[in-house]
């Protein structure tokens, strides 16, 4: 079945991807934190979107598509527009370039962000192996 | 631009230099400016230690004003380290005082007979004498002179006992550790008798379209807030891309000769928050504050190290003690040496300890790795030019060819290599062996363009970390941008669009320029850079690295890889329009960047 991003069964695909990744579970085994993707409307998205995953412990406790921001802000919040996030899902942007460059705007601890990248980073793999399909 | 203050310290006569037009159009500011004022000085009989030695102190045009990273001044001469092209810049508040004095820059040269400070209150200058604080540290030179001057918000600039003892690596220091460290300039003051120089001005930046300038100027401060580099260096200052720049093999250990290191993640920004940090503090007008403040075990609050003090005196020398860093950068501060020189020679000292080059006769104590109650002492020996602290006050290049080991110096053109492995970042190969004023991270930082930090509107593109030739001129850019921003003094973490930095450069000096215009007048200055460094005797040879970055580590991230050095250096020379076989600007190049008045000199036509 093919998995378009952005959409709920997407976000679903990427819930039980990080639970069943035995790489992820091992890099991210001390990550502790949730965190929200804003991903700014442009070309084909028309409506901004809230994305929220709560990572423990190599693992996805729990995923949900908000409306707004909720009242207890979580640990991260990222920021991008669908422009430049369905380029890094499709490999054509590193996700550190993005941050680096301002194409995706990081809110949060950032001691704690430096001292995770390889977490980071592999959770974009995860994120991109469960993409088949991009909405265009 | 205001005017320039010459003094000779030997005559004691001032007089003001005005700036021709024609150069500040074609080179703006700062070093850049520097280049051509002292172009004709600067020849290969100068001796940077004599009295006809320049040491010219520079602002740039958006200097002192409340634009973005604006606190920055540049120091300029002939390098005792290195014998070529010297510039060293520093924060503070020294430089945009300098401005509200009324001159954009001072020129220094001669020798007083006995030790002085000069004291300019706006545009009265004074010589006063320095014997009072002639063997002082840098804390202590700056607290005695503002009690003498008694002047609210007077900024001293001073060197410490290396200047003083023309120790190769000695820098200028103010604002209580703010340092320009780099090319020895330090000691060029000190051979001059010139401990310190106060400054207190009541005057305003001039600018030539303040109503632009002023929304221009709010709008990048803005952006700048925002930025993501700019967070991740507010909050754990420069170090806070440590543990990153390991994770890719860029942290160089155990003198550049090991990949891992245990103790690493004791060692970075993220660490210092955790555990020492109090506070921080900013330059000039600076919505980054990049500064560290820490307290350690005595209650006492310090300066907290930035980036390369942290990893010259921690991986590189295998020590994982950050208090321990933190008063090593600070004896380093007080004595006024530079800590990414200073950590380089003791490293190599070690090293060459290690494999028996030297042994406890040549040093007095033995030099074991992971063993650091020796390092204090070493630099205070280097400081007062005392024992083993005679040769290490050379610097690398001079330490390593004293014990017949110069190949196992990690330096280039005589400047020590600061801490960017380019086997983890290879685009810092090129900048390393290119750069104008010996091994030099700041003439490029292109391990941020390694990283991903490539902003396309300046034209360059993302090339993998490891990629060789195929990045030559994506650097040659990077150089160009970052000289352009030596022009401005513009501090580097002052990520800002450039079309934003046009915009207020247009605003402030009247021009029309183009992002392309701005990144013409950096090519033309580093290729003006690099004619004098030619004239001083610098040939294609001296393009090169030092035999350890030549090596592959046996371990960690980049673990068998060395940069391709000599097929990047074709590459560069190709993109720079310069002839790959001497390392010169073609005659062609030259003339498209308005530069035929120097073609006889590198051309000896």
């Amino acid at each position: 079945m093919a998995i378009k991003f952005p959409s709920p069964e997407w976000l679903q695909a990427l819930n039980d991807k990080l639970n069943t990744d035995t790489h992820y579970a091992q890099i991210a085994k001390t990550w502790e934190g949730d965190m929200i993707v804003i991903i700014e409307p442009s070309g084909p998205l028309l409506e901004k979107q809230y994305y929220y995953l709560d990572l423990w412990h190599g693992t996805c406790r729990k995923t949900e598509i908000m409306k707004t921001l909720p009242a207890i802000m979580p640990k991260f919040v990222l920021t991008a527009t669908y422009a430049n996030i369905s380029r890094i899902m499709k490999g054509e942007l590193d996700p550190m370039s993005a941050m680096l460059t301002r194409k995706l705007q990081v809110h949060g601890s950032m001691a704690y962000m430096m001292r995770n990248v390889p977490t980071v980073l592999d959770f974009v793999r995860c994120a991109r192996e469960v993409t088949t399909e991009i909405l265009e | 631009m205001q005017p320039i203050l010459k003094v000779n310290l030997s005559t004691r006569e001032s007089s003001d230099f005005i700036i021709p037009a024609e150069w500040e159009r074609d080179y703006l500011g700062g070093a850049s400016l520097g280049a051509r004022l002292l172009y004709s000085t600067l020849l290969k009989d100068l001796d940077p230690y004599g009295p006809e030695a320049p040491l010219l102190f520079l602002n740039g045009p958006l200097s002192g004003t409340s634009g973005p990273t604006v606190g920055r001044f540049v120091v300029c001469g002939k390098s005792p380290a290195t014998n070529l092209w010297a510039e060293s810049n520093c924060g503070g508040f020294w430089g945009p005082e300098l401005r509200f004095c009324g001159y954009d820059g001072l020129w220094i040269t001669g020798r007083a007979k006995e030790p002085i400070f000069l004291w300019l209150q706006d545009n009265l200058l004074e010589f006063r004498d320095a014997n009072a604080v002639w063997g002082k540290d840098t804390y202590e030179s700056q607290s005695i002179i503002k009690t003498e001057l008694s002047i609210s918000g007077t900024h001293v600039l001073t060197i410490g006992p290396a200047g003083e003892n023309g120790i190769k690596f000695a820098g200028l220091y103010c604002d209580h550790g703010r340092s320009a460290g780099r090319t020895g300039l330090g000691a060029v003051a000190g051979a001059k008798n010139l401990k310190a120089i106060a400054l207190k001005g009541t005057k305003k930046i001039p600018l030539a379209q303040p109503e632009i300038f002023g929304p221009i100027r709010s709008a990048s401060n803005h952006f700048l807030k925002d930025d993501t580099i700019t967070q991740v260096v507010h909050e754990l200052g420069t170090a806070g891309v440590a543990d990153y720049a390991d994770y890719l093999g860029g942290t160089p250990k155990k003198y550049f000769h090991q990949g891992v290191f245990e103790g690493v993640d004791k060692v970075s920004g993220s660490a210092m928050a955790e555990t020492i940090l109090v506070g921080v503090s900013a330059c000039h007008a600076c919505v980054v504050a990049c500064g560290r403040v820490v307290r350690l075990e005595d209650g006492q609050k310090r300066k907290g190290p930035e980036y390369e003090t942290l990893i010259g005196f921690g991986p590189n020398l295998l020590n994982d003690d950050m208090p321990l860093i933190v008063r090593l950068g600070e004896i380093c501060d007080r004595e006024g040496m530079d800590t990414i020189s200073a950590s380089n020679v003791i490293g190599l000292a070690y090293h060459l300890f290690q494999k028996g080059v030297i042994s406890e006769n040549d040093i007095g104590f033995p030099l074991n790795w992971g063993d650091m109650s020796g390092v204090s002492r070493l630099l205070q020996l280097t400081a007062r030019r005392e024992g083993i602290g005679n040769i290490l006050a050379e610097g690398s290049r001079q330490f390593g060819a004293h014990f017949g080991a110069e190949d196992e110096a990690v330096q280039v053109n005589g400047l020590e290599v600061p801490y960017h492995d380019p086997r983890g970042v290879s685009g810092m190969a090129l900048v390393y062996a290119t750069s104008p004023r010996g091994a030099c991270h700041n003439k490029s930082d292109y391990f941020l363009v390694d990283w991903g930090q490539a902003d396309t509107s300046l034209g360059l593109q993302f090339f993998e970390r490891h990629a060789g030739a195929e990045k030559a001129a994506n650097v040659a850019l990077h150089q160009n941008w970052r000289s352009l921003c030596d022009a401005l003094v513009l501090c580097l973490f002052g990520n800002v669009p450039a079309e934003m930095v046009a915009g207020l450069v247009n605003a402030a000096c009247g021009y029309d320029y183009k992002v392309n215009d701005l990144l013409r007048i950096g090519e033309r200055a580093w290729t003006l850079k690099r004619a004098i460094n030619i004239r001083l005797g610098l040939t294609r040879e001296n393009d090169n690295l030092p035999k350890a970055l030549l090596e592959p580590l046996p371990d960690g991230p980049t673990a068998g890889y060395v940069p391709p050095i000599e097929e990047m250096l074709t590459a560069y020379y190709n993109s720079r329009g310069w002839d790959s076989e001497s390392g010169k600007p073609t005659p062609s190049k030259l003339s498209e960047l308005g530069m035929e008045w120097i073609i006889n000199d590198i051309w000896n036509r």
